[in-house]
């Protein structure tokens, strides 16, 4: 330092010409002298660079706290939330699965005697008392309630307010939270501000993590020395003094090494941060940011989405005793974790509420309550990995502002028309079914390629898509054959070539009651010198089956006839026109489903019947809400489109009620399922592609099994397929179907001879019942001489009775 | 014939004054026959409120799942009658998530997306209420009125002006009451 002050006249010294004394004396000390001036000069040097560099590293550490403060500080991962669940008196509150809702939405069992708080629910003999919370979507948002639901028989009974003791029609219940879109570091989280953080939430954190948090610059001197001498006596590092603030650095800026360097980087963020923003700033940063456990594979961070995790409820709504318990396991949300160590929790939530009362955050009164309040977990929701394909699906639905940085980001709630349970019953149905197949197979399959299965259901009014599972199992392939697996469709092709030849506009060629030629056929084809002779699945061939027996019996040779008929081009417009949208090669075997098309058109085709000929728009998203609470993205309910005279589609749902009561998918109604069903099986060549395809008035829901790499599944579709359809059909709508496929005008039903398909006259010895469009009814009769001819002209009363019954004379 | 004859006969006939009454009041309950045969609803002229179909007229109808589902029909009405409009589509939106066969709630829907502006929405939608009136059987004259005015108003907003007139006439001289303005507010539908 000595040389570092200034000697009196050195200045002046250095400037004129040296005195003879002096110079005596400098020479005597030599080169001494100069390398002190040197070493001065480089201390100099190297202070002043060390001060640059200090302050480089300073301004450094100011841009990235800065940039990370001020900018978008958390990643929101976009949440997926299914169509809510709606209950009315008639309900059968146990398909609905009630009690599941209760338990995913986080609702609680009401302990004994208390009052029925918000999220609680208690069951009594014939009652379901439920407080409901209010459901905060933007432009649908359903208030808190009590409810009682009075239950009878399996159902609900009445439903009524508790408080006012009216009766309510109908309750819209809160919508499940499906899935999210993480990013590569799969966290979630639950953005929350300040001002909704109980105080006794912030206490208890204060109480155990940083009880001088309102004092301190960043760092606690103080602390760090308690906790130095303590390390020092123990002889390890057994207490921490980071502040809060010096956790969320570490978080936010900084990897978990422990090196002195990062400890020093560390504390200097810790002030810069202080220096910068306000302690409520600082703390709901920290608030947001602490990370609190697992769910399955993703990471749990912030106040907000842990008290969803352990308590299934809003941060605003927790109890002293469970804002202790979140508090409590912030050191180690793993080691600590109530679900998998409860002791260890208690106690240390326990400890956190002795320390509260320790340091005046609570009363005694409030002390003595927490501690005696049982710890009481929301059921562990994991999250259903089948579900990841419809969110890739619902993904590519989104307008293209929606891109894959943006849901992994911004914290956007999307609004979408899955039903859990449909969900879930279609991915159990799916992978039981799958099991059941491999056990019938000759040979195991191999493990790396397993077989493969996709299942898709959708309201046919509205296009609605309720249940997509893509594939076996997410985690080993994201393909997802619902969407984008291009197969041979077989058989479910059928009913197209049908519905061109019944249709007004092909004459209609045929009619119900019409006969088609099932003798061999040899048709000749550009592609091949031979002609191409189809046969039955039976190799048989039958002579003259009926229409009806034809599509019942999926017979292949009257079908190639049938489209030869038609024209092939005309099959293919109208599979077009119902909703397949790959490309079809006009070639005659199209009759036979030699296209390649995905599971979704070919459910979207027979939505298409099942509605009545209008085709709908399939729709997985109902809106998109930011985390400010805006909607801005409404995809309203769309009508269908009519592509088909309503009456030739109703006449084809009655082939496909036939397909499922006497044909091929006749399992359908073994298997115990009543009411309107229709359907269709298809199994392509040395049964590569298995498929079953089926509806009921209110749902369309299709079944695609086989190898990605096709090989044979060794079994037909009525033994693979159509029972993964019928186990998912039957959880879904019970045994018994509601509804019935709506008739529309422009159809008569007619008495004919099955025999001859002739109009059935009084006298002739068989007759049932079949459909026509109006005025295309067969002109034969049977017996062939009309009665009219035989003089008894009939009545008044029989002519308007007849006509009043849609009868012809 | 014969019978005709024989009255003819016997109106001839003087003092059969007896006969005669017994023949009006046999006509007149001929008559009534007819008249109740062929369906009272369509020969009376309507009163001013029964011209056209009112959806709360139907909520008690139905099973269980049409009876929720026409709570929410109604549900919907009273928000657009609020100017609660996106309430109002949500609630006819569940109407159809509960029964997707109530024709109610797709014709209340279509009403809402013509006041909305959204008309080809509207139109597809009409379609769909009118077929499932039909396959229903329940698609009356009172039902009739509003399909037809709703389409008339869907062409009126759509710019084909010489196709909505006739239909807006139609429906204007079923259900002047409704009608006369070419318009069908939600709580003329309630």
């Amino acid at each position: 330092m000595a040389s570092r002050k200034p000697v009196p006249g050195e200045r002046r010294v250095s400037k004129g010409s040296p005195r003879p004394g002096r110079s005596r004396k400098r020479a005597s000390q030599g080169s001494g002298g100069w390398l002190l001036r040197a070493l001065g000069a480089a201390g100099i040097a190297i202070g002043f660079a060390f001060g640059l560099g200090l302050a480089g590293w300073v301004l450094e550490i100011d841009r990235v706290v800065v940039e990370r403060f001020e900018g978008q500080r958390f990643s929101v991962p976009s949440r997926v939330y299914s169509a809510p669940l709606i209950v009315y008196p008639g309900t059968d509150w146990q398909r609905v699965d009630l009690a599941g809702w209760l338990l995913r939405l986080g609702y609680r069992q009401q302990p004994e005697g208390g009052r029925l708080l918000p999220g609680r629910y208690e069951w009594l003999p014939g009652l379901l008392r439920v407080h409901l919370r209010a459901f905060g979507h933007p432009l649908r948002p359903e208030p808190a309630r009590e409810l009682e639901f009075r239950l009878a028989s399996g159902l609900i009974d009445r439903i009524q307010d508790a408080r006012t003791g009216a009766t309510v029609d109908v309750v819209v219940l809160e919508p499940e939270r499906v899935s999210a879109f993480l990013g590569e570091d799969r966290e979630q989280r639950d953005l929350i501000k300040i001002e909704a953080v109980p105080n006794h939430l912030i206490g208890a954190i204060f109480a155990v993590e940083d009880k001088r948090f309102e004092q301190h610059h960043g760092i606690d001197l103080q602390r760090v020395v308690g906790a130095l001498m303590a390390n020092l006596k123990a002889g390890r590092v057994e207490q921490g003094a980071s502040t809060l603030t010096q956790q969320l650095v570490k978080n936010f800026f900084l990897t978990p090494e422990r090196t002195l360097s990062r400890k020093l980087r560390e504390a200097a963020m810790a002030l810069i941060v202080e220096a910068r923003y306000t302690k409520r700033a600082i703390l709901q940063a920290y608030l947001n940011e602490i990370y609190l456990g697992q769910r399955g594979s993703t990471q749990v961070h912030g106040v907000g989405e842990g008290a969803r995790l352990y308590f299934g409820k809003g941060v605003s709504d927790l109890t002293v005793a469970e804002s202790a318990l979140i508090a409590a396991i912030i050191q180690s949300p793993n080691r600590i974790s109530p679900h998998r160590r409860p002791e260890l929790a208690v106690a240390r939530r326990n400890l956190v509420l002795d320390l509260m009362f320790a340091q005046n955050r609570i009363s005694a009164r409030h002390h003595q309550a927490a501690l005696d309040e049982p710890v009481r977990l929301a059921a562990i929701s994991r999250e259903n990995g089948q579900a990841r394909y419809f969110l890739d699906a619902l993904s590519q639905q989104l307008p293209d502002v929606y891109d894959a940085d943006v849901l992994r980001t911004e914290g956007l709630r999307i609004y979408s028309t899955l039903d859990p349970r449909i969900q879930r019953s279609a991915a159990r149905a799916l992978r039981s079914g799958l099991e059941r197949i491999e056990a019938q197979m000759p040979e195991p399959a191999n493990p790396a390629a397993p077989l493969q299965g996709c299942l898709l259901a959708m309201r046919p009014q509205t296009g609605e898509v309720l249940a997509l599972v893509g594939g076996r199992d997410y985690g080993a392939s994201q393909w997802n054959r619902c969407v984008h697996a291009r197969r041979q469709v077989g058989s479910v092709f059928k009913p197209f070539v049908y519905v061109a030849a019944l249709e007004p506009g092909s004459g209609p060629l045929v009619t119900l009651a019409d006969f088609l030629d099932d003798a061999p056929l040899e048709v000749e084809t550009p592609s091949s010198p031979e002609p191409w002779r189809p046969e039955n699945y039976d190799h048989e061939f039958r002579g003259r089956v009926s229409v009806r027996e034809a599509l019942e019996r999926s017979l292949n040779v009257p079908a190639v006839r049938l489209g030869q008929r038609v024209g092939i081009a005309r099959v293919a417009s109208i599979a077009q026109a119902l909703g397949v949208s790959s490309p079809l090669p006009l070639v005659p075997s199209l009759a036979l489903g030699t296209a390649e098309v995905t599971p979704i058109e070919i459910a979207r085709a027979y939505a298409t019947l099942a509605n009545g000929g209008r085709r709908p728009t399939p729709r997985m998203f109902v809106d998109v809400v930011e985390p400010g609470g805006l909607a801005t993205e409404n995809r309203p309910l769309q009508g269908s489109v009519p592509v088909l005279d309503p009456a030739a589609a109703y006449l084809a749902v009655s082939l496909l009620e036939g397909v499922v009561d006497r044909g091929t998918a006749v399992r359908v109604r073994a298997q115990g399922m009543r009411g309107p069903i229709a359907g269709k099986t298809g199994t392509t060549d040395d049964e590569y592609d298995l498929w079953f395809v089926g509806f009921t008035p209110e749902l369309v829901a299709v079944v695609w099994v086989g190898f990605d790499d096709p090989a044979p599944v060794g079994l037909p579709s009525s033994r693979g397929a159509l029972p993964i359809w019928t186990d998912f059909m039957r959880d879904v709508v019970g045994p018994r179907v509601r509804g019935r496929f709506p008739r529309p005008s422009g159809l008569e039903p007619l008495e004919i001879d099955p025999e001859t398909g002739a109009l059935a006259l009084a006298g002739c010895p068989r007759r049932s019942e079949e459909l026509f469009l109006r005025g295309t009814g067969p002109k034969a009769t049977c017996p062939a001489k009309a009665v009219a001819d035989q003089g008894e002209k009939p009545g008044f009363f029989s002519r308007t009775f007849r006509r009043l019954l849609g009868r012809r004379p | 014939m014969r019978v005709n004859r024989m009255g003819k006969e016997q109106l001839g006939r003087p003092g059969s004054s007896g006969v005669a009454i017994a023949r009006a009041l046999a006509w007149v309950g001929i008559g009534l026959g007819i008249f109740t045969y062929a369906g009272c609803s369509t020969l009376v002229v309507p009163s001013r409120s029964g011209q056209s179909l009112r959806v709360s007229e139907a909520v008690e109808q139905g099973d269980p799942a049409r009876r929720a589902s026409m709570g929410l029909v109604v549900q919907g009405l009273d928000a657009d009658g609020e100017y609660r409009f996106r309430r109002a589509q949500g609630s006819y939106e569940r109407a159809i998530q509960v029964d997707p066969t109530n024709p109610y709630a797709y014709l209340a829907l279509a009403r809402h997306h013509l006041d909305g502006g959204d008309f080809t929405q509207a139109a597809n939608l009409i379609d769909q209420a009118a077929a499932l009136f039909e396959a229903e059987g329940i698609r009356s004259p009172r039902v009739e009125v509003h399909l037809v005015g709703l389409r008339g108003w869907e062409c009126d907003r759509s710019g084909r002006a010489s196709e909505a007139v006739p239909l807006r006439n139609r429906a204007a001289a079923q259900a002047p009451d409704v009608w006369g303005d070419g318009y069908l507010r939600p709580e003329e539908l309630r």
